[in-house]
């Protein structure tokens, strides 16, 4: 592990544990209904505000909390062309496949969800993140009611460790492909 | 435009996979739905396993190939007609295309076969696959059933419905799908534990009683090529058996095989189990204790559970597919048994109204035609050589516009009423 | 399967299952199969005028006119003689009669041969070429095939070399990535082996030799070259240099899906780890559980004692 990875998923650990302290609110606007907050974003007064953990300029985390849930926006490193289509493979292929991750948002949270009607007046548009997110979680009180919370830190932690060892190998295995494919070619004249 | 070449068909079963261009009247291929992977000894779970290193994810063969390979294992990715290993199956057909095919997959529509009752995730599966590793301009996944009604239409005097009974019969299990309209009527299939390979085993058991010169090992295989070149379906057995004793030397046949090993040719008297072996399907108690309802009372039940207004056109077309239902007269034994089946009922109604209600009378046909061993490759063909097809396919702009989930639904299309 | 095959399987199968039934004395059926291969070949096997004994091996090229300017004629008539029928069946370019009744005692070597037809279509061209080559003649106007839609090949003879340019194009937006990693390696891959032709690869505008040419340019587009030396045109290896580089732009194609399938094994792995992973989260489900002797037991959960609600 290097040496700033280390802090920066500490960091990101410690901010969840603050922020997973979910309970159960119904909705204020609708009778009867019990929506995500912070999807909503319908009550000013019942958001948290939004952190946004950096490693470096292209990784880094935006963890939105509300009274009763909280969304955990991933953005992958992605150093290159290649990189770059195997990370949108990637989280699309596992975004498909989101009902299987209760916790996984069919969508990644893009720049405008971020930026509510209420918040609007006070964020300044330039502190936002110059491009958006690769993969998004949206964890509610139910599901930390059922499951155990420190186990779900513990996967976003895992998955944030993997999803770059993932890529890198990835892409090393299509460079070796490439190159064996074209020494067998080229072998043959 | 890529139109102008055929487009590709491939049926998935779970024995046998049947691929070919559109447009013929048969398969080009029809291999075993096999595969042979080298599989290293590392612990870990299967997935993680299988990733190897390099190309030699390459090293693998399908179909007969798979055979007689030392250091392989021999795996089916499809079990009962649904994909359970998407990775093999990927595999799987990226060497039909290649290999078998040779077609270059982003010039040539694919029409794919899917089980009745399969997930919309597979097909989901099947489209990511397909368009995002293999390219292709069109992708159409049309259900098994359906495409054996089309198969039909060559032999019901250019009547093109949509609407009909599927009796579906191959070596593991036979089905019988209602199908009205083109949509499947899911809660009214009936799976029948009788089919081709059961029909083989019995033969075998009465071949083990009374011929000695068969060798032992070839016992199986000479069954199989006697239920394939001899076997028949007779109207009455009664009758049947009075005509052997009668006339022994018209009705009994010769078979006759040569010894692997030893080279040396040996014959077989064929006699009863010429009309007995598929004489199972109609009363499978002389073979199976445990199962005793004949075809024709299973497919008449199916019809009677079937919403009422489409009763009547099932009835009209009853359509065979699959190598079991190939019997000689098997469409006219099955036809005439469900045919008194209705008339015993309708008879009833009219005993119990007194007379008041007299039904007009039940039309029953049994449809049957020559390609009805590919009935399901033949149908996919018929339809993926219309220009409909290309239309109803979900292109690939569609699937990068709207994702996997447009391949959930697949339109039928075809039927001229 | 790492290289792709050159010859077409289901002409073979289908010619060899039609002499094992005459050997055999079955009776044969009609034959009318139409399939394709690739770069948009299609071939038909059918009878000659329902004659079950005559069959016929036709292929469409769409590109033939520009092959036969490079003495594609000439070339078949070399490989096939006797066997080539003269016109061709309508619609297609080229067409093989085969007679059943009565065929040559080296009838497999005949079956294999048709299997090699789309080859023998495409290897008119490189000859000439290699032969100009050999010669030393130079000034000779440069071959163009268009062999696919948007495709085009370019062979052009030098007295040291003749050079092959393939343009190819990636579908998919991924794909020309893929692409170029691929391309970038087939350029390094002389490293590997000192008889290998000379490789180089530009992506999206054409090489300096097609600066004239009608050319297309774009984002999808590749092109590759293929410098080929003496010792690859020369008439012992020949036939080798045209088998391989014939098939180049399906081999390259090949890969790029075969490497696109290792990553959705991959991914599907992965998957599937994550999930693992994700569900330690979940409580463990009460499911009843056998001792060792036997007798089923549900394990109870442990749950810390709340005062005044345990019995007392």
């Amino acid at each position: 592990m290097s040496a700033t990875l280390r802090p920066y998923l500490a960091a990101v650990r410690k901010t969840l544990e603050a922020a997973f302290c979910l309970t159960d609110f119904n909705s204020q606007v609708v009778e009867r209904h019990n929506k995500p907050e912070v999807e909503v974003r319908g009550n000013k007064e019942l958001l948290l505000n939004p952190v946004v953990i950096s490693r470096n300029d292209k990784e880094r985390v935006l963890i939105e909390s509300s009274i009763n849930s909280v969304r955990i926006s991933i953005a992958v490193k992605q150093a290159d062309d290649i990189e770059r289509i195997l990370v949108h493979k990637f989280t699309r292929f596992l975004m498909m496949r989101a009902d299987k991750f209760v916790i996984l948002r069919r969508k990644p949270v893009s720049l405008s969800d971020t930026r509510s009607t209420i918040l609007d007046e006070k964020t300044n548009p330039q502190q936002q993140p110059p491009t958006g997110y690769d993969i998004s979680f949206l964890v509610t009180n139910i599901h930390t009611e059922y499951m155990n919370r420190f186990k779900i830190i513990d996967f976003i932690i895992h998955f944030m460790e993997e999803i770059d060892k993932e890529i890198n190998e990835m892409k090393l295995a299509i460079n070796a492909r490439a190159r064996i494919t074209a020494e067998e070619f080229l072998k043959r004249f | 435009m890529a139109n102008h070449l055929p487009a590709i068909v491939i049926d998935n079963g779970t024995g046998y996979t049947k691929l070919g261009y559109a447009g013929n009247t048969g398969p080009q291929y029809i291999i075993p739905s096999s595969i042979a992977i080298k599989e290293t000894s590392k612990v870990g779970d299967q997935a993680s396993r299988r990733l190897a290193r390099g190309i030699d994810d390459l090293d693998f063969f399908i179909g007969d190939e798979c055979i007689d390979l030392n250091g392989y294992s021999i795996k089916y990715p499809i079990r009962h007609g649904i994909v359970e290993d998407w990775d093999l199956m990927e595999r799987f057909w990226e060497q039909c295309i290649f290999k078998y095919l040779r077609a270059e997959p982003e010039d040539h529509y694919f029409l794919l076969t899917e089980p009745p009752l399969n997930t919309p995730e597979n097909r989901e599966y099947t489209a990511e696959i397909m368009f995002e590793s293999f390219n292709v301009p069109g992708l159409y996944i049309a259900v098994q059933a359906v495409l054996a009604l089309v198969a039909s239409w060559s032999a019901t005097n250019g009547v093109q419905s949509l609407t009909g009974i599927v009796v579906d019969s191959g070596d593991g299990v036979t089905h019988v799908i209602p199908v009205a309209d083109g949509y499947v009527i899911g809660s009214c299939i009936k799976h029948i534990p009788i089919a081709g390979r059961d029909i083989t085993y019995f033969i075998q058991s009465l071949l083990r009683e009374r011929e000695f010169n068969i060798p032992p090992e070839q016992s199986l295989e000479t069954a199989k090529a006697i239920k394939e070149k001899f076997c028949y379906i007779c109207p009455d057995i009664a009758k049947e058996f009075d005509k052997f004793d009668k006339n022994p030397s018209k009705c009994v046949k010769k078979y006759s095989g040569v010894n692997h090993i030893t080279k040396q040719p040996f014959d077989v008297d064929v006699g009863f189990e010429r009309f007995l072996g598929p004489e199972i399907f109609f009363n499978p108690e002389i073979a199976n204790p445990d199962f005793s309802t004949s075809i024709s009372d299973i497919v008449d039940n199916c019809i009677q559970n079937c919403p009422i207004d489409v009763r009547r056109p099932l009835y009209k077309n009853i359509v065979l597919s699959g190598g079991s239902t190939m019997f000689k007269d098997f469409d006219k034994r099955l036809e005439r048994d469900i045919k008194r089946l209705c008339n015993a009922r309708q008879k009833l109604s009219t005993q119990l109204s007194q007379g008041n209600i007299t039904p007009s009378q039940m039309n029953v046909k049994v449809v049957s035609h020559s390609m009805q061993r590919y009935a399901v490759w033949f149908g996919g063909s018929i339809l993926a050589s219309t220009n409909e097809f290309y239309t109803t396919s979900h292109t690939k702009q569609k699937y990068e516009e709207y994702g996997p989930s447009i391949c959930r639904h697949n339109p039928v299309f075809g039927a001229l009423i | 399967m790492i290289l792709l095959e050159i010859n077409n399987r289901t002409i073979e199968d289908i010619l060899s299952y039609k002499i094992s039934e005459v050997e055999s004395n079955t009776k044969l059926e009609l034959v009318d199969v139409t399939f394709a291969d690739f770069d948009g070949v299609i071939f038909h096997i059918s009878n000659l005028k329902d004659d079950k004994y005559k069959i016929r091996v036709s292929i469409a090229l769409k590109f033939y006119k520009d092959l036969q300017e490079h003495g594609a004629d000439d070339l078949l008539q070399r490989e096939y003689g006797s066997l080539l029928q003269l016109p061709p069946e309508e619609g297609y370019n080229v067409t093989l009669l085969f007679d059943l009744k009565n065929l040559p005692e080296n009838h497999q070597e005949l079956v294999k041969k048709a299997g090699l037809l789309k080859r023998n279509c495409f290897a008119s061209v490189f000859e000439k070429y290699f032969e100009f080559q050999e010669k030393g003649l130079e000034g000779n106007k440069r071959a163009v095939i268009h062999y696919r839609e948007d495709e085009t090949m370019y062979v052009e003879a030098k007295p040291d070399r003749v050079t092959v340019i393939f343009s190819t194009v990636f579908k998919d937006e991924s794909d020309v990535i893929i692409g170029k990693v691929f391309m970038q390696e087939f350029k390094e891959g002389r490293k590997a082996s000192h008889t290998a032709p000379h490789v180089l690869f530009c992506h999206k505008e054409p090489p300096m030799e097609l600066q004239d040419t009608d050319a297309l340019a774009g984002d999808k587009i590749g092109y590759i070259t293929f410098v080929l030396f003496p010792r690859h045109t020369s008439k012992k290896s020949r036939d080798n240099t045209i088998n391989l580089i014939h098939i180049f732009r399906d081999y390259l194609h090949y890969h790029i899906k075969c490497s696109k399938v290792y990553i959705h094994s991959r991914m599907r792995a992965k998957t599937s780890e994550f999930l693992k992973i994700l569900n330690r989260a979940r409580p463990e489900r009460q499911t009843e559980k056998k001792t060792i002797t036997g007798k089923t037991f549900v394990p109870t959960p442990y749950y810390p004692e709340i005062s005044g609600t345990s019995n007392k």
